[in-house]
């Protein structure tokens, strides 16, 4: 039974784990590096504890820290929220050990899709498609180079490990493949401390669909629809929203099934989202992430599952509360990301509302934004009938959204979202390029 | 005493700078407290909201009567602090001793592992800061020391 909760994070997600262990009566213990004091989350919680200095690699990483912060402060649970720790099966098995519930699936599971080229081939095992590719490691340059002479060109090199986009490269032409075979390696190694690559098929300009799921320890799963995250910049998503403009009702009970499959049988537990690439109708299994995302209130808007409260309670042992029969995707839902340029003391912060408006953040009027973490400041979400209508209202709404003292992306945000291509929709992951170009 | 009298009594406690103010007169009763004086937290600074629901009193380590002045040696880590190497044997360090550089102050446990504390430079130990046993977080003041 959870009474008491620890979360493992900082900034919006942690706020956000905060406010859903309020609304279940869970005492809430917030933990902060040096860096942190005055975070809302440690002003939020029931009581905080200092995990270490400001490099998170001290502090937000540090398991021995986190988990004896735990077990003093007599937490039943640990809640790891994004990023960080999230992924870290051996952070989660620590958890477990120091006898504490894990919010999130089983560590083996996690071990099974951690790494891109297992995850793989679990995803083949259960009838998941995945892009064509060179299958397992490269072990022999030459005879890599010889299949990809084969198979075709472009390739895509990613890192095992990898995430981010690093230790990634895309080769268009033979022989300077060996080459960025030794550079990925090489980023991989210096990333991740693993060099292992693999090589796939390169889908030029495909979008990023990804469909959230959820699971519980009775061997029930469902898939939630999908979020479109097409617009990126380096690897990092700008807007999701969903459903996709590009995944028709089939498709979308296809994947979803497939998915199902892949979920049921690695028996995954709690939230977690499988990402494909997606063109000419068809999706490719790219990965799974074995966590909550960034960008999961834009399935809270169209779904109505509150997917935090959902796993605190699967973890709890609890069946999912909600049927996949229930799940109804019959309106449309955008998440934009708000991201500091700079670091800076918040000045005057005013948040837009209204109906079907969301705000996830940890500003506050007089906070520091401290540049040590990452620069998203806020989330706006919004709601509406129709995909032309949820534009509509996302720019009205970013009107609204007022912030002095930390310079962000917003007007950036509102041009890419205001342009010919945005609105037809239906893109791939390279379309901030024509984007950019529109907007001149 | 009405809802008025009450709001009137905390609009009072406001002003003062009384820590906590309990009152009782026949079936009526009430404690008002000031947030700051829950701190759980023991480093610096460091004032987190109070909690909705009380944390648990042992495990908290106790705030300083004074908080200290001079240089303070504190804890590297998040764990329990053991004074003793056992728990029948004298402490290690004790206020007016003076330790050489690399003597054990404290051992602090974190998962399960003893991790031996030790002086970086030569010291008078002048106030012991935390309690034996008590839970120390990272940055918590554990020694108030004077170097030699």
């Amino acid at each position: 039974m959870i009474r008491s909760l620890l979360i493992a994070n900082r900034g919006e997600i942690a706020v956000r784990i905060i406010r859903a262990c309020k609304e279940l009566g869970i005492r809430t213990i917030a933990v902060y590096s040096e860096a942190d004091r005055k975070a809302l989350h440690v002003k939020m919680a029931d009581q905080a504890i200092c995990i270490g200095p400001p490099p998170s690699k001290d502090s937000y990483l540090n398991i021995s820290n986190i988990v004896s912060a735990a077990l003093n402060s007599r937490a039943d649970a640990i809640h790891p929220g994004v990023g960080f720790l999230s992924e870290k099966a051996e952070f989660a098995r620590k958890v477990q050990e120091a006898g504490l519930i894990w919010i999130g699936p089983d560590p083996d599971a996690i071990d099974m899709l951690g790494d891109k080229i297992r995850s793989k081939e679990n995803a083949t095992k259960y009838g998941v498609p995945c892009t064509p590719g060179i299958e397992g490691a490269i072990t022999n340059i030459d005879e890599t180079v010889a299949k990809v002479k084969k198979m075709g060109l472009p390739v895509i090199i990613k890192a095992s490990a990898g995430g981010g986009g690093k230790g990634m490269r895309i080769v268009r032409k033979i022989e300077e493949l060996s080459d960025n075979i030794k550079i990925a390696a090489n980023e991989a190694e210096k990333s991740f401390g693993d060099g292992t690559v693999f090589i796939e098929k390169y889908l030029e300009n495909a979008a990023h669909v990804e469909l959230q799921m959820m699971g519980d320890k009775h061997g029930n799963v469902i898939y939630l629809g999908e979020r479109d995250c097409s617009v990126q910049k380096n690897h990092q998503k700008l807007v999701e929203e969903a459903p996709s403009p590009l995944v028709t009702p089939e498709i979308r009970k296809k994947m979803g099934e497939d998915a199902v499959r892949l979920f049921k049988g690695i028996g995954y537990s709690g939230a977690g989202t499988i990402e494909f690439l997606f063109k000419d109708g068809q999706y490719y299994f790219m990965e799974v992430n074995s966590r909550i995302q960034v960008e999961h209130p834009v399935t809270e808007m169209i779904t109505g599952v509150d997917l935090i409260k959902e796993m605190i309670k699967v973890a709890n042992g609890d069946v999912l509360s909600v049927k996949q029969e229930d799940i109804r995707i019959d309106s449309y839902a955008m998440e934009i990301r708000i991201n500091a340029t700079a670091p800076g003391t918040v000045k005057e912060y005013l948040p837009p509302s209204g109906f079907k408006v969301r705000v996830d953040s940890f500003l506050y009027n007089g906070y520091t934004v401290p540049p040590t973490y990452d620069s998203m400041v806020a989330k706006v979400i919004i709601g509406a009938p129709t995909r032309a209508e949820g534009i509509n209202k996302m720019l009205a709404v970013l009107d609204e959204f007022h912030l002095e003292g930390v310079p962000i992306n917003l007007e950036l945000q509102k041009k890419i979202i205001n342009t010919q291509i945005f609105r037809k929709g239906g893109f791939g992951t390279q379309v901030l390029d024509s984007i950019m170009k529109e907007i001149g | 005493m009405d809802t008025k009298d009450i709001l009137a009594v905390i609009e009072k406690f406001n002003q003062t700078a009384l820590a906590e103010f309990k009152y009782r007169e026949g079936s009526v009763e009430f404690h008002l407290k000031r947030h700051a004086d829950v701190v759980y937290a023991s480093a610096p600074a460091a004032a987190p909201a109070a909690p909705s629901v009380p944390a648990a009193p042992a495990a908290a380590a106790p705030v300083p009567t004074a908080a200290p002045t001079g240089e303070t040696i504190n804890s590297p880590i998040v764990g329990t602090i053991y004074r003793t190497p056992a728990p029948d044997a004298p402490p290690f360090v004790e206020e007016g001793k003076s330790v050489k550089k690399g003597d054990t102050l404290c051992i602090i446990e974190a998962m399960k592992v003893m991790n031996e504390l030790v002086a970086e430079f030569d010291c008078e130990i002048l106030r012991v800061l935390v309690d034996n046993q008590h839970f120390v977080e990272y940055g918590t003041p554990l020694f108030e020391v004077r170097r030699k």
